[in-house]
């Protein structure tokens, strides 16, 4: 088995009374795109910062490249591009100053693969920083990681402030530098687009890792919801038992209720009956995310 | 019920925000701004009242007797009037000229006036267009309510800070000539005369802190400020030098020229017309920001540095390339200081060869002095110098800081660049601005010099006192800012500079002890402007500046990043 690009065991950082992250285990392998989601404020930005060694973790560890990123974070960011949440750069400068800057800092930069980049995202790089639009300022930042081809892009928030078109660019971008071996570790709250690129999925809240798995996974573990309508009496009872139903609500002949894992045993219970419609949605990841949050504590369980 | 399209909702019921809330604090744009500006207050107010404070006990222990004030009038009493009228109107005066209040007007009036202007300056240039460049006004700007109530609330609190600030500064010097000043020689001052004093000095704070309030909108920040700035000295020299023509007419401090309340004149007309056109220029400002578009400017921008000059060659090249302009301007507006006392020597050091009783006085006043060179008077003010370098410095850490508290640091370190490296090459880069900035004082004051056809040879090497001062702040700076955090290195270095000035001015007349007085680095220079060096201060300041570079880069392997 090859080491694993990023690993973190039991990483956790306080700010003072304040919580940042606790206990996060994660494991993202060569060449998959990792989605990491959350809301604002779940340490999303916290356990990247610490990926990178701008801050340091309160307990637990973290490696990248099986490197500690206490140890030696310069090996770390030789082979990393990196998308701040937020973040700026020189007002004076031009963005192709800018370009040229980051890859005088870096070494190694392609100058056709940097025009090609520049082309694809349609930037203008010959205005200053300081007149750019949000949306061109986060163009810079994205070509700024992706120039020098890293073995691993590290993305925070990548697609804030882009229109749809240049979001497309940026995930066509994506999935060639993955085709070349590219790790991507990609933070957002945006679920459509994780649904859309990544490969695997860990949802944070309150600063704990809540769920980890596969896209498709996490859809499997999430639930189903079933609205089944009878020709006569509505047989609660018998489906109150039944294993992964919950919130069963009964209105006149229509029986909804959430399953969660596999649907057979609601599918054959309603056989049993005079059906006149069954309906059984697949949830999107949204809800998914959302009843993580709605509905289940984040314990040990889950982890 | 019918309901209109275009019908506004009813409001919720706005919780009532509490009067002390509104005066200081989140509870309206006046309260904040007063909060936003408590530092420059502290700074400001405890600069110029502990100066009146000290100038007092100064002055009344350095000219105890009518002996020593008659060689206060000699001494000034004999310089070309040219001269005198620079920094006070000594032919005015005439024998008040050997009071506290004299002297304190004609050596340190004129720092009032330019300092308080220069805070004003600073607040009214940047409190709408610096905010509106970083985004931040068109939040507030979006709050029901207008832009002409945004910009009257802010004014109003400069107003109040800079008006606190005078009342500070009235009071201590009443306190200071009454408890240290003699009767018998006229000393102390009357509140009126104080008061009188304190209006001068906030109307001429006003009057061109109201022209960077109405330029703003056009030029932006810096613009504002650079054009305000060099107008309040061109027409404070202009004045003062009396060259004649339409300079010496607009300027304010010409108008009030015949005003020295600290030794009781009054000129209220002339105080008045400052007053007046200081209400003008804000009322200009305050409209110009209504009417025009937010943060738009008119694209009357100062012009801008060559490419290659801003470097993006490597991290020093570029930490230097965002030095650049300031090193320019304080080098430029230092230089131009340096420059104008240099070129009066000349014709002074003539005037006091011929009179040997002239030259018998000035080294009885100031022993050591040569006052036929630029060196001497140079030294008499390097205290100001020292002020200025200070300062200069300050804003270079302020630079350095900035790639940390405006967010560029995260982006900058997740290249391969360790933390060290980010230090050590600001901190050089900070330095080498403090250079270049001497450099630029250094063949100012030699062109000054040249011109007035005076000896500059100390003054010039002199200069390089103010360097090594320079660097030593920078090295305080840096190592707040890495140890700590960068958003009080720049605050904690210009506090140590004004506390450097303060022990160091005060110390002596005040019979402080010696080792207090030592704590001033200032006081380990020598008098480097007239060739006297001392070792011990030089290689302080060397130490200062690396081990400061030095332990800034330690603590900041240890701390984590901000964002």
């Amino acid at each position: 088995m090859s080491t694993p690009v990023i690993e973190t065991e039991q990483l956790t950082k306080a700010y003072g009374s304040h919580r940042g992250i606790t206990e996060v285990d994660l494991t993202v392998t060569e060449g998959e795109v990792f989605g990491f989601l959350g809301p604002n404020g779940a340490g999303k930005t916290t356990t990247i910062r610490i990926l990178l060694d701008l801050i340091r973790p309160s307990s637990g560890r973290a490696r990248v490249f099986g490197i500690d990123s206490a140890a030696d974070p310069v090996a770390i960011h030789r082979r990393v591009g990196y998308v701040p949440g937020e973040f700026a750069l020189y007002d004076r400068l031009t963005g192709g100053q800018t370009l040229g800057y980051f890859g005088n800092l870096r070494g190694g930069v392609d100058p056709a693969y940097q025009a090609s980049l520049i082309e694809r995202f349609d930037l203008d790089p010959s205005r200053r920083f300081k007149e750019y639009s949000k949306g061109n300022k986060q163009k810079v930042g994205l070509i700024v990681a992706l120039q020098h081809r890293p073995e691993l892009l590290i993305l925070d928030e990548p697609t804030s402030g882009l229109d749809p078109l240049i979001q497309q660019t940026f995930f066509e971008t994506l999935r060639e530098a993955g085709a070349s071996g590219t790790t991507t570790f990609l933070s957002s709250h945006i679920l459509s687009e994780v649904e859309k690129s990544c490969d695997r999925v860990a949802i944070i809240r309150d600063g704990r890792i809540a769920q980890t798995g596969t896209v498709d996974a996490l859809r499997d573990l999430a639930h189903h919801q079933v609205e089944l309508r009878f020709a006569g009496t509505v047989p609660e009872s018998e489906f109150r038992s039944l294993p992964g139903v919950s919130d069963l609500v009964a209105d006149d002949h229509v029986l909804r209720m959430r399953v969660t894992g596999a649907i057979t045993p609601v599918v054959r219970a309603a056989a049993r009956h005079d059906l006149v419609d069954f309906v059984s949605r697949e949830p999107s990841l949204e809800e998914t995310f959302l009843a993580q949050y709605g509905r289940q504590a984040v314990d040990g369980s889950q982890r | 019920m019918t309901v209109q399209a275009g019908t506004p909702r009813p409001a919720a019921a706005l919780s009532t925000i509490p009067l002390r809330r509104r005066l200081y604090g989140f509870g309206s744009i006046y309260g904040k701004t007063i909060r936003d500006s408590r530092l420059a207050f502290i700074i400001a107010a405890g600069l110029f009242g502990g100066l009146s404070l000290v100038m007092g006990a100064a002055i009344g222990t350095v000219f105890p007797n009518p002996e020593a004030r008659v060689e206060i009038d000699k001494l000034i009493g004999s310089m070309p009037a040219s001269m005198v009228n620079l920094f006070g109107n000594a032919t005015l005066m005439g024998p008040k000229l050997g009071t506290l209040g004299g002297y304190m007007t004609w050596k340190y009036g004129a720092l009032f006036a330019l300092g308080t202007g220069l805070w004003s300056i600073l607040a009214l240039s940047g409190t709408l267009a610096g905010e509106a460049a970083r985004g931040s006004l068109d939040m507030v700007a979006a709050a029901p309510f207008g832009k002409r109530r945004i910009a009257l609330e802010k004014l109003a609190a400069h107003l109040t800070m800079l008006w606190l600030a005078m009342a500070i500064v009235a009071v201590t010097i009443v306190v200071s000539s009454n408890a240290y000043g003699t009767a018998a020689l006229g000393d102390p001052v009357p509140l009126a005369g104080s008061i009188g004093f304190a209006l001068w000095a906030g109307l001429i704070a006003m009057c061109f802190g109201g022209l960077a309030l109405a330029l703003a909108p056009l030029l932006g920040r810096s613009g504002s400020a650079a054009v305000a700035g060099i107008a309040m000295v061109a027409l404070w020299a202009a004045s003062g030098l009396d060259v004649g023509g339409p300079l010496v007419d607009v300027s304010p401090f010409h108008w009030t020229v015949n005003h020295i309340p600290l030794v009781g004149l009054y000129d209220w007309p002339g105080l008045a017309a400052v007053g007046i056109s200081a209400l003008v220029l804000l009322a200009i400002g305050v409209e110009l920001f209504s009417r025009r578009d937010l943060g738009v400017t008119a694209g009357l921008s100062l012009p801008g540095l060559p490419t290659d000059l801003l470097g993006v060659r490597g991290p020093i090249a570029r930490a230097f390339g965002e030095q650049l302009p300031r090193a320019l301007a304080w080098g430029l507006g230092m230089g131009l200081m340096g420059a104008l006392l240099a070129s009066l020597v000349g014709p002074f050091a003539d005037q006091i060869g011929q009179d040997s009783t002239i030259t018998k006085t000035f080294g009885t006043v100031f022993p050591g002095f040569d006052f036929t060179t630029a060196g001497g008077w140079l030294q008499l003010y390097v205290a100001l110098f020292y002020i200025a370098a200070g300062f200069a410095a300050t804003t270079f850490v302020s630079k350095w800081a900035s790639d940390e508290t405006e967010g560029r640091l995260e982006e900058l370190l997740a290249v391969p660049m360790s933390r060290a490296r980010w230090v050590i090459a600001g901190g050089v880069a900070a330095v080498a601005a403090t250079v270049l900035m001497t450099v630029i004082l250094a063949l100012a004051i030699g062109l000054g010099a040249s011109a007035g056809g005076a000896a500059a040879g100390d003054a010039i090497l002199g200069a390089a006192s103010l360097g090594l001062y320079g660097v030593a702040i920078v090295g305080v700076g840096v190592a707040v800012g890495g140890l700590w955090r960068t958003s009080l290195a720049a605050e904690i270095a210009a506090l140590v500079v004004v506390a450097t000035y303060l022990i160091d001015l005060l110390a002596p007349p005040l019979g402080l002890p010696d080792w207090f007085h030592q704590l001033a680095l200032t006081a380990h220079l020598g008098q480097p402007m007239v060739g006297q060096w001392d070792t011990v201060g030089i290689v302080a300041c060397v130490v200062i500046a690396v081990g400061g570079i030095l332990i800034g880069t330690w603590g900041m392997s240890r701390r984590d990043i901000s964002r």
